[in-house]
């Protein structure tokens, strides 16, 4: 067999090279993928579809309930009020930090790349002069890792910092407040509906942005070079090269960046449960909240699950149309 | 970094799986020393007295060793703890202590043992009726009475005195006296009468003490004048908040929030449980020895009245060394242990006769005075409902603090909740729910459940249970809850 094919001077035409090629693919692909797969199967799918089916049920434990009731959770999710107002609170919770972390995000890559990175230097003293690259290389990283702190720090661990922070009478953010005169009693800022969510959002926004600097960051660095260098050629002032180059370059990673804030954002739960426990008067309750404690607290695990299911379908959601923005992005 | 990453994500692994290997040795080597698990939250105090009293029950029975295992503080994620773990069918403890509030829920679930047989009728009538009425369930006692707590004001001896003012009788004097009181410090940084009124169960706690020193009912499920006396103490907190009586920061406080700033010598008042008391009293304490303590203000024309809390030891139904475990038991609830916990950790008994023990009232001669607050103390709701009921008040009562809400609204808000969540049990009279009793009757409500375990259909189960154990944790359990209650 092997023979017959060794004369021919054309070896991907080859008849029996290819389906051979095939053969084993087809075999070994999944074969390869298969403990993947399980794994995903395992960990993801069944979890997933367990919720499910607990969805469809009236689970109490405490009372050894477990019945079939179809739908008639999810007609619940519908006229409850305390599901609304918490749905109404993630959507604002989530509108309002990922913006301020794209914002803030962009602006930190953009320093981090231009005026605070020394990469603008001529090329040659960068090659030559080793000693001055490696210096250079020191100062950006402890930018970087001073950058990347809040991100590397427990979200716990960050949300009983932030507490102590807003803690009305012995917060540091109260005792600078009166010190400089702008208030004058300190303001017990998760104490009022309003400013409690918006403290939780400052927090997770002090947590985040690091990470979409980041990110954008890497996407900075690999624009072409050449292409800036055309854009002077053209006379394009800073603003121009902006608009036309960086972000244009730049949106693909955006998508990915807002995708995955969003998600996160979403779901948000230690953060919030830690500052606030969703109070005062739940106005700081995200879904994830209160599934949670549906779930683990009022042990209604049918309730709960159906809860959880919505919160899923709502990301999966939001998540499917950045999708279709960054598909129809990348074929342009 | 991802590499970093990476590194410490294999070191956490590595030592999990290390951690993982000491424990099932461990475990092995032990078997046959007949180890009880003794599980509870962190106690305040020294922690080698505690270890102290354990040693000793060692000594006492030569055959069993106790290990003692802490759990976090926070009551919450306690009880997350012992509801995914007493499901199990083995259960990693044999002893363990709950909150007041749990005991009929665990034991409606079957989750703890019937201990008539440890605490004969006869021996209970010697600690507090209340705490005894919490932890009966269906005629059998399912949990012995620890330690209790009941809804306290501490007040500044100091501060009264300069300004000539008696504790505070009923809330009108409390206000008046604050005001005079902040009034003539002028001092800022001095608050008035502080409580826990963050959205959490203390808040429940301290709303209730308002509402039924109101004459009101808090989950009672028709409207009435119980509902509009509710109402009232509801905005009677809200008024103590607005006028400045008490400071803005109590719709953020918990029992630790108000005891640091109390402590700091920064309120008048706080209404707190009684394990306050010894933390004034350490050495480093701004207030030591300028803090009174009495029972709460009644409004006018009517009682004063406190919460129950408090924690009390059961057995879990799977326990592995249930005899070992009763041993533990009559050990820690003895008199004896519990006159000693009172003494050198704080912790107050639920004996009614240690409150005239010569001993104790010669460590804590305000002893006392508490006496009449726990016999005359209520405990929340007794209901297998009560965190359900909990869970669904505790926003509504803290949107009415802050305003968010009216007192009105916010009542109504959670009747509605309250009734949807337990809708089952108009809804399906058939499955045999009717007969549990989650609202009404706040002071005698003990279930009254003639058939508890009606609901479950075991055939149509048995294949969902096999078929998601593997799944994942969660539903693994469900599976294993399902078996089980098959086998019953």
């Amino acid at each position: 067999m092997a023979n017959a094919s060794r004369p021919s001077p054309f070896p991907p035409q080859s008849g029996l090279a290819r389906p051979r090629v095939k053969l084993t693919e087809q075999v070994w692909a999944p074969v390869l993928a298969s403990p993947a797969l399980l794994l995903i199967m395992l960990f993801a799918l069944g979890p997933i579809v367990g919720t499910f089916w607990l969805a469809f049920h009236r689970h109490l434990p405490i009372f050894q309930v477990y019945e079939f009731i179809g739908l008639r959770n999810f007609s619940r999710l519908l006229t409850d009020e305390r599901f609304w107002s918490a749905c109404g609170t993630t959507f604002y919770f989530t509108v309002v930090s990922v913006a301020l972390e794209l914002l803030l995000g962009l602006i930190i890559a953009l320093l981090l790349h231009g005026p605070l990175s020394g990469q603008h230097r001529s090329a040659s003293t960068m090659q030559t002069d080793a000693g001055g690259r490696m210096r250079e290389w020191r100062v950006k990283d402890w930018i970087g890792v001073v950058i990347l702190l809040p991100w590397i720090v427990p979200t716990v661990v960050s949300a009983r910092i932030w507490e102590w922070l807003y803690h009305p009478e012995y917060g540091l953010l109260n005792y600078f407040l009166v010190k400089v005169g702008l208030v004058q009693e300190p303001i017990n800022w998760l104490g009022d509906p309003i400013s409690a969510l918006h403290g939780a959002i400052l927090m997770d926004v002090w947590k985040a942005t690091p990470f979409v600097a980041i990110l954008l960051l890497a996407a900075l660095r690999a624009i072409p070079q050449d292409l800036y260098l055309a854009a002077r050629v053209d006379g394009a002032g800073p603003w121009a090269t902006f608009r036309q180059v960086t972000l244009p370059l730049l949106l693909p990673v955006i998508l990915i960046v807002l995708t995955f804030r969003t998600m996160d954002a979403f779901r948000v739960f230690d953060a919030v449960y830690v500052l606030t426990g969703g109070g005062p008067g739940n106005s700081t309750e995200t879904l994830s909240i209160y599934a949670y404690k549906t779930l683990f607290q009022m042990l209604q695990f049918g309730y709960g699950s159906a809860l959880a299911c919505a919160m899923f379908g709502l990301i999966s959601l939001v998540t499917a149309a950045y999708l279709l923005l960054l598909r129809r992005q990348l074929q342009a | 970094m991802n590499r970093t990453c990476l590194h410490s994500a294999l070191c956490a692994v590595h030592s999990a799986l290390l951690l993982l290997a000491l424990g099932c040795a461990g475990s092995h080597e032990e078997q046959d020393r007949q180890v009880v698990v003794f599980k509870h939250g962190k106690l305040a105090g020294d922690e080698r007295a505690f270890g102290a009293l354990l040693r000793e029950f060692e000594q006492r029975h030569p055959g069993l060793t106790v290990r003692d295992e802490l759990l976090p503080s926070s009551t919450d994620q306690q009880h997350q703890f012992y509801a995914i773990n007493l499901e199990d069918r083995y259960v990693p403890f044999d002893l363990f202590a709950v909150d007041i509030i749990w005991v009929q829920e665990f034991a409606r679930a079957g989750w703890i043992r019937s201990l008539d047989e440890h605490v004969p009728k006869a021996a209970r009538s010697a600690f507090f009726p209340a705490a005894i009425e919490a932890a009966t369930f269906e005629d059998a006692l399912y949990a012995v009475p620890w330690y209790l707590d009941a809804g306290v004001l501490f007040y500044r001896r100091d501060l009264l005195e300069r300004y000539g003012v008696a504790p505070p009788r009923t809330w009108s004097e409390l206000i008046d006296s604050t005001e005079r009181i902040l009034e003539g410090e002028g001092d800022p940084r001095l608050k008035g009468f502080i409580w826990t009124g963050k959205q959490y169960e203390g808040l429940v706690c301290v709303a209730l003490e308002f509402i039924w020193g109101r004459g009101g009912t808090l989950f009672a499920e028709e409207t009435g004048p119980t509902q509009t006396h509710a109402a009232d103490a509801l905005a009677f907190m809200r008024e103590l908040i607005t006028s400045g009586v008490s400071p803005a920061l109590v719709t953020t406080a918990d029992e630790e929030t108000a005891r640091h700033l109390f402590g700091d010598g920064r309120a008048v008042y706080m209404r707190n449980w009684p394990y306050a008391w010894s933390l004034l009293q350490e050495q480093d304490s701004q207030v030591r020895a300028r803090v009174g303590l009495t029972r709460l203000p009644a409004f006018s024309g009517r009682e004063s009245v406190a919460a129950l809390g408090g924690w009390l030891l059961a057995i879990p139904r799977t326990a592995r060394h249930p005899e070992a475990a009763a041993e533990l038991l009559r050990f820690l609830v003895s008199s004896d242990v519990q006159r000693r916990m009172a003494i050198q950790l704080g912790y107050k008994p639920a004996y009614q006769h240690l409150y005239q023990d010569p001993d104790l009232l010669r460590v804590q001669p305000w002893l006392t005075d508490l006496y009449p607050v726990y016999e005359s103390a209520r405990p929340r709701q007794v209901s297998p409902y009560y965190l359900i009921l909990s869970q669904l008040v505790q926003p509504e009562l803290s949107a009415a603090l802050v305003g968010r809400k009216s007192p009105q609204q916010a009542l109504q808000t959670a009747r509605r909740q309250i009734a949807a969540a337990l809708a089952h049990r108009s809804t399906d009279p058939a499955q045999g729910g009717a007969g549990d009793q989650p609202v009404g009757g706040e002071q005698s409500g003990v279930s009254t459940s003639p058939s508890p375990r009606g609901y479950l259909k075991p055939g149509r189960a048995s294949p969902l249970g096999v078929t998601i154990m593997s799944h994942s944790h969660v539903s693994g359990y469900m599976g294993r809850d399902l078996r089980m209650r098959e086998a019953d």
